[in-house]
């Protein structure tokens, strides 16, 4: 295929298992020949949130069977490809394990090279495969397990701005979900039930919000919505459909008042750093919420910032930006060993201090 | 005949052996606590090399899938699962338990170490007991029976307790190679290798019940 360079990725750090193939072609934007994920969802329903052993046991015996529907709609075979590139983390270790095992298995029994990626580059990096974006620019990624602002510079070069101190939005919405009986995953079923809620009858704080930076904390929010729905249950033994869509508007609205004020700071510092007034980019399943993306657009455009949002399925998890992250890495020579490691933890900007609640080892979300 | 491949990571070590025929071809046995994702590959590339082996010159792959540490197992069955798609190899799952037990007078219990004072059980010959989780204070007595031999992990104390003969383990290397032995006499392969955990995921329902929704 001359100078087109193919690759195929695997992801397995949560509960989706994906693999997918793409190719390059110099001067040519990049194409997804195929984009496989095959979803755990139901696995974890009983369970409200994502049960790591769980997911470790379904993602080992999906791998395979993903590889071989990516190739097969893809048209291409193993000969066919420049590279493997695989997850090697953060993530949930198990999956992330079994994902870099079989894309060990993959590799060495094809000759072909072996890419560890990190899951995060991989969302960082989308708006390039999407968009065609050029260095610099700056993104919010913000999902179920991450929420943070990276001015990212170069394929390797990231620069963390703030992030959550404790944890990610998708994790409030899931929790915000499961105490009000609704389903998971939480995001998109709190933002059903808040259509038509009324945004202002509960007061929900802004947090972080009188602290200079871009850092965030969603966790209280959790909490307040825990006691406000407790005090409407005590005053009349349960909730009506009404108060529960007041709850869920609430919760979100202050979500986006939390998130748009922190990109509003993100773009400035992004512009002291760079030079730059933006492109600002979003990734991860949050970014999905339409509530939160009309906030997000309405301070990208107050700030004369292009905004980019890659379409829903390159957003949340999937092997395409893993396997481009391995064609950029690929580009720039990188190879990795048979000895990859999995890692539980890998922070993208390595310079930056650890997180306040990140542990010794990086941040968490 | 060409040889097969066989590869465990079950316990706390990355083991491998290269079976042709009757002969061991070659085999390597690397204690280890962790680490065993790093070292499979490299490992089993080694081998493949010292013996002037290719993929290609190879029947088939053996892998072991427990009983034992589930991120262990799961290391060794995506490997061969991966290496499977792409050399176009058979893959055989073997059980740690049938491979420990291989080669030994009947009747046997094989047992694998399950941590906590438990154990993962097998009886071959006899009237044969399927593998189980079970705690070494409480083993059944249906898994004893006249002239028991038991083979494995803490096979003292499960001996002891059952009235039966604890048999000296033999070296891992031989243990692997029992696994290659057994795919050797199956078929074809029915199922892709699959980890046998004989033990559910730790889960619970969460403890947060959602309120009563009001009319």
């Amino acid at each position: 295929m001359g100078d087109t360079i193919t690759v195929l990725g695997l992801e397995s750090s949560c509960d989706d298992t994906g693999a997918a193939v793409v190719a390059c072609a110099p001067g040519a934007p990049p194409q997804i020949l195929s984009n496989i994920v095959a979803a755990q969802g139901d696995l974890h329903a009983a369970f409200g949130g994502v049960v790591p052993e769980i997911a470790a046991r379904a993602h080992v015996e999906a791998l395979d069977h993903c590889v071989e529907a990516a190739l097969e709609a893809a048209d291409r075979g193993l000969a066919d490809l420049d590279a493997v590139a695989v997850t090697a983390g953060p993530g949930l270790i198990g999956g992330v394990m079994a994902g870099v095992m079989c894309a060990k298995g993959i590799a060495a029994g094809a000759g072909l090279p072996l890419i560890g990626v990190n899951h995060l580059a991989g969302h960082a990096l989308t708006p390039r495969l999407t968009d065609g974006l050029a260095f610099p620019y700056l993104m919010l990624l913000v999902s179920g397990g991450h929420c943070q602002f990276l001015a990212v510079r170069g394929v390797e070069d990231f620069a963390r701005l703030g992030g959550t101190i404790d944890d990610a939005p998708g994790e409030a919405f899931d929790k915000t979900a499961r105490l009000l009986g609704l389903a998971q995953p939480g995001g998109p079923a709190v933002e059903r039930a808040a259509e038509g809620g009324d945004a202002g009858r509960f007061a929900f704080p802004r947090p972080l919000l009188d602290r200079p930076g871009c850092d965030m904390s969603f966790s209280g929010l959790k909490t307040a919505l825990l006691r406000a729905c407790d005090a409407a249950v005590d005053a009349r033994g349960g909730l009506t459909e009404e108060d529960r869509a007041d709850l869920c508007a609430g919760f979100q609205a202050a979500v986006a008042d939390v998130l748009a004020e922190k990109t509003r700071r993100a773009l400035a510092a992004f512009a002291a750093m760079t030079g730059a007034t933006g492109p600002l980019a979003v990734a991860g399943g949050v970014a999905a919420n339409r509530t939160l993306r009309a906030a997000l657009t309405a301070v990208a455009e107050t700030a004369g910032a292009r905004f980019v949002a890659p379409p829903a399925a390159l957003c949340t998890d999937n092997a395409a930006m893993i396997a481009w992250a391995g064609i950029e890495r690929y580009r720039l020579g990188h190879r990795d060993g048979m000895d990859l490691t999995a890692r539980p933890r890998w922070p993208l900007d390595t310079a930056a201090p650890a997180q306040l609640g990140g542990g010794k080892k990086g941040a968490k979300a | 005949m060409s040889p097969i491949l066989a590869f465990d990571t079950s316990a706390a070590h990355c083991a491998a052996a290269l079976v042709s025929g009757d002969r061991v071809v070659g085999a390597r046995v690397e204690e280890m606590a962790r680490g065993q994702a790093e070292r499979l590959m490299p490992l089993l590339l080694e081998l493949l090399a010292d013996a002037g082996l290719d993929w290609r010159d190879l029947s088939a792959l053996a892998v072991g899938v427990g009983p034992g540490n589930f991120t262990g197992i799961r290391i060794s069955v995506a490997a061969a699962r991966g290496l499977m798609l792409s050399t176009g190899l058979p893959g055989h799952g073997v059980s740690t338990l049938e491979a420990l037990a291989h080669g030994l007078p009947r009747p046997v219990l094989a047992v694998a170490d399950a941590r906590r004072e438990r154990v993962y059980a097998e009886r071959f010959g006899a009237t044969p007991v399927a593998a189980a989780l079970h705690p070494i204070a409480a083993l059944p007595p249906e898994l004893a029976c006249p002239g028991l031999g038991v083979i494995g992990d803490r096979a003292e104390a499960v001996a002891e307790r059952l009235g039966a003969t604890p048999l000296p383990r033999p070296p891992l290397d031989e243990t692997v190679a029992a696994m290659a032995r057994i795919a050797m006499g199956r078929g074809a392969p029915a199922a892709r290798p699959a980890p046998l955990y004989l033990r559910p995921a730790d889960a619970a329902p969460p403890r947060d019940a959602a309120p009563r929704l009001l009319p």
